[in-house]
């Protein structure tokens, strides 16, 4: 049985730094929804930097609809990339430690973030995720786009229920 | 065993599109369920994949685990509300209902479904979610009321043992889930196997077939190779054998004809005009079997020589209606003896000189026309010479009779060898049946053929056809056309050591009307023509000294007019290189042994020069040839061994007495006579010079009817024909000279008269 939900590190690449956008990053308005700790170059709250809802739909957003394992026909997620978004806190570490608020969690190389259109979903068919629909935030892999991407290696890594990232 | 030759003979009569067939359905029978397994057992790796991500037992246990951390959160609330944040407890709250979802939505929930267990929780916690729905809508309120709190736990607490059930179902499930799969897996190794066991036994058959095949092949190559190599040898064999009959053919025809010549010559010299009406019969009776001998003996040379392949033909310029016209006067007289009307004609638009082999084309035309009266009883023969239709072969010879014709079963096996149209026949007509063999031969080799058409009683159509090539007449003979003698009388050097040929020539050159000057060898001949003038020189072939050959070449070297004489070569030797090395050194005609009259005749109108019409009156012979008259038949005695009396008193019949002694006398006179000579050879040891002469006493023994010369001449001869052999017996000599005793001593006897 592979464990599924467990969060802790990231870790950043100069590269994707430099392509992200150079503001400092403000304070979130609403509740927290999603905590950055570990190498980063921008920090909002002590050693952290923590994202609201609004912050994370400030980013540009990506769509792309796919098959899952977890439902019966392919469904549309919507959110920003998790490029995007350790780009948004200087991030620069190779490993990203994700974990849910159920404290599962799995480490994912920051490579995967450029090899592929990873996203960090917060639409599932353009609607909020409720956490009792695998909400609020859903780490998504492109699965339809390869065939590599359809093994547990990668359905592992989509972590559901996200609350925290720990770049390593 | 016993089914299987049957198999393996019907085996090897397959084709490769049987042998396909079977390969393709066996492969296609044990193939299509492997790979139909093969692919069962993906689909059961990927089933198991899928199911793996979200296990039942894994989704159960989070369920159990989230229900005991949000218990966990309520009871810490009702102890100490201030240390909890209240969206945190909602999200416990939240994440376990999450958690139920995902259990129903397992892929392989059924395992579960089918105890009940899963039923009945979720109807617990859709109840839990009915009651804790409105509470958890707003958590600082629930967290603010330990009333509410206190029983949102309970009811938490109610279902812990059930979800705790569920989680071990659920392990029971997945175990049952392994077996089921593993059950699966082991019927499809069991057909695996059982598949790849019908397989092999499949190829082992099949193995087995082939090497049963393979060897039966390999025994009937090696049957084939040992036929092979048998019938090899055999033919090989036949060959030799075949071979080995040939050359006898060819060495006996060569002897015969020696000897024949004198026959045929003394033959020619009986016929005198004083001869009486029986007489003159008897003659031309002898003569008729003669020359009817002599043209089987042809025949079969002939046949021998093409046989051996050493046939060939001496291409000339010819005068085509020569030959026509020389095939006429001949047969005339046999049409006439028989009261048949004999017609040839040739056609005048006819080319007239061709380049053909002229002995040959006569040959072919005599014996067709010859065989056309034989079988012609009463009535006419009819010969046509004519041009060849266009795109044929350029000559075209008809010969057509109104004979007794024949079936078709005879028209089919005509051409065989020794095959003669009606066998009654046979006798009463006689011949050694290959004349048709051989013209068919000779047209082929002239690029024609022969065709017959043929209607028992009504006559045959026999049709030649030859591919001669039309040419310009010599140059030599437009200056001296043909008819226009040079001279009556000609003056004649004959080079021939052979006393009793000698003898024959003179006399036959003397009835021609020709003047005959004599030498033993060519060395002498040579010496004569560079002092005398001569109008033609015959050579034999074999000469001491110098050969008929050598002294061609000689000729054609000396100076002047005497280098450019005719030369007429005479030869018993038939086979063909001698005649083509012969005119490569400039011989000008040939003349076969046993000469006679008309092949004299041909070669010196062959040499351009025209002899006299009818023969001029020979001289007459001297009567006396021994005191005594020829006896009428010589009585039996014992010295039979040694003398054939009837031979020799024949041949003392014909010789004038004083030629006869002379004649002896180059036998036995030493130092030059033969039978010395020959001593004095076998003293020498020279082989080549004791073969030589060994056969020149055998020939003329034979002649005389030295019977005991003639054998122990002809052992000595066959004794040194090898140059390699052991060394000649001795007593060689000691008999030859005793055969010499008793044959003079046989002699003196003869001469005196008989006692009556």
């Amino acid at each position: 049985m592979i464990q599924r939900r467990a969060l802790h590190k990231l870790l950043f690449i100069s590269a994707l730094a430099l392509t992200a956008p150079v503001h400092a990053l403000e304070a979130p308005k609403e509740r927290v929804v999603l905590t950055v700790s570990g190498k980063i170059g921008v920090k909002n709250a002590g050693e952290t930097a923590r994202f609201d809802m609004k912050m994370l739909e400030a980013l540009p957003q990506h769509s792309f609809t796919t098959r899952t394992p977890w439902y019966d026909r392919p469904v549309k997620f919507t959110g920003p990339l998790l490029a995007d978004v350790l780009a948004a806190v200087k991030a620069s570490g190779t490993t990203v430690s994700a974990v849910a608020i159920n404290d599962y969690a799995i480490k994912i190389p920051v490579a995967d973030t450029t090899a592929h259109k990873v996203i960090v979903a917060r639409l599932l068919d353009d609607k909020p995720m409720p956490v009792r629909d695998k909400g609020p935030l859903f780490v998504v892999y492109p699965f339809d786009d390869s065939a590599t991407l359809r093994s547990s290696v990668y359905y592992e890594r989509s972590i559901w229920q996200l609350k925290a990232l720990d770049i390593q | 065993m016993a089914g299987r030759p049957s198999l393996s003979t019907n085996l090897s009569r397959w084709q490769w599109r049987h042998w396909l067939v079977v390969i393709g359905t066996l492969l296609v029978v044990t193939l299509a369920p492997l790979g139909w397994i093969q692919w069962q057992q993906a689909k059961l790796l990927n089933d198991a994949s899928d199911n793996q991500v979200d296990s039942l037992m894994w989704q159960a246990y989070q369920l159990e685990r989230e229900l005991s951390r949000l218990e966990q959160k309520i009871a810490q609330a009702q102890r100490d509300p201030s240390t909890i944040d209240p969206f945190e407890l909602q999200s416990r709250y939240e994440v376990f209902l999450s958690r139920v979802k995902l259990l129903s939505d397992v892929p392989r929930s059924d395992l579960l479904e089918s105890s009940g267990t899963l039923a009945q929780s979720a109807e617990a916690i859709r109840l839990l979610s009915e009651f804790a729905d409105p509470m958890f809508a707003e958590p600082e309120k629930l967290l603010a009321s330990p009333e509410q709190l206190r029983a949102l736990d309970e009811r938490v607490l109610v279902l812990l043992p059930g979800l705790h059930e569920l989680t071990r179902e659920a392990n029971r499930a997945n175990a049952r889930f392994l077996d089921e799969r593993n059950a699966q897996l082991r019927k499809q190794g069991v057909l695996v196997i059982s598949l790849a066991a019908v397989q092999a036994v499949a190829m082992l058959v099949f193995v087995g077939l082939l090497v049963v095949h393979i060897r039966r092949q390999a025994r009937r190559y090696v049957e084939l190779k040992t036929l092979s190599e048998e019938l090899a040898v055999a033919r090989d064999q036949a060959e030799a054998a075949n071979h080995g009959k040939t050359i006898f053919l060819a060495n006996m025809s060569h002897e015969i004809r020696t000897p024949f010549q004198g026959l045929m010559g003394m033959l020619a010299l009986l016929d005198e005009p004083n001869l009486s009406g029986r007489q003159r019969d008897y003659l031309q009776t002898a003569r008729d079997s003669a020359v009817h001998l002599l043209g089987v003996l042809n025949d079969i040379l002939d046949v021998s020589t093409m046989e051996s392949g050493t046939l060939k033909l001496s291409v000339t310029p010819v005068p085509l209606h020569h030959v026509v016209q020389e095939v006429d006067d001949l047969m005339q007289v046999t049409a006439r003896d028989k009261g048949l009307t004999l017609q040839i004609e040739a056609d005048n638009d006819l080319p007239e000189w061709v380049l053909a082999d002229a002995t040959r084309v006569r040959q072919i035309l005599y014996n067709l026309i010859n065989n056309a009266i034989k079988f012609t009883p009463e009535g006419s023969v009819s010969a046509r010479i004519s041009r060849g239709a266009p795109g044929q072969p350029s000559v075209l010879m008809t010969v057509s009779d109104t004979g007794v014709g024949m079936d078709k079963e005879t028209v089919q096996n005509l051409f065989t060898r020794f095959y003669q149209a009606d066998n009654s026949l046979r006798r009463r007509i006689g011949g050694a049946g290959l004349g048709l063999e051989i013209s068919r031969n000779l047209a082929r080799m002239m690029g024609g053929d022969i065709q017959v058409r043929s209607e028992l009683g009504a006559g045959s159509v026999f049709s030649v056809t030859l591919d001669l090539a039309e040419t310009a007449a010599p140059q030599a003979l437009q200056s001296t056309p043909m008819g226009l003698g040079q001279t009556c009388r000609l003056r004649v050097l004959v080079a021939e050591d052979h006393p009793i040929n000698l003898k024959y020539m003179n006399i036959l050159l003397e009835k021609m009307g020709h003047e005959a000057v004599f030498c033993e060898n060519g060395q002498e001949a040579l010496q004569l023509l560079a002092s005398q003038p001569f109008d033609v020189v015959l050579l034999d072939y074999h000469m001491p000294v110098l050969d008929g050959l050598a002294t061609a070449e000689a000729i054609r070297q000396l100076p002047g007019s005497a280098g450019q004489i005719p030369v007429i070569m005479v030869t018993a030797d038939v086979v063909n290189d001698t005649r083509k090395r012969a005119q490569e050194v400039g011989v000008t005609a040939f003349a076969s042994k046993p000469l006679q009259s008309e092949d004299l005749r041909r070669a010196l109108r062959q040499c351009g020069l025209q002899e006299l019409g009818p023969v001029a009156a020979p001289p007459a012979p001297a009567v006396a040839i021994t005191p005594e008259p020829a006896k009428p038949a010589a009585p039996l005695r014992p010295r039979d061994e040694v003398i054939d009396d009837a031979s020799y008193d024949e041949v003392c019949d014909m010789m004038p007495g004083a030629s006869m002694h002379e004649m002896l006398d180059t036998l036995f006179a030493p130092p030059e006579g033969t039978v010395p000579q020959l001593l004095a050879a076998l003293a020498s040891g020279d082989r080549a010079d004791i073969h030589y002469k060994a056969h020149t006493l055998k020939g003329t023994a034979m002649l005389l009817g030295f019977r005991a010369l003639a054998k122990t001449s002809a052992r000595i001869e066959a004794l040194s024909t090898d140059s390699e052999g052991p060394r000649l017996p001795a007593e060689l000599s000691a008999q030859l000279i005793r055969d010499m005793e008793a044959t003079q001593q046989a002699l003196c006897e003869t001469a005196e008269p008989p006692v009556s």
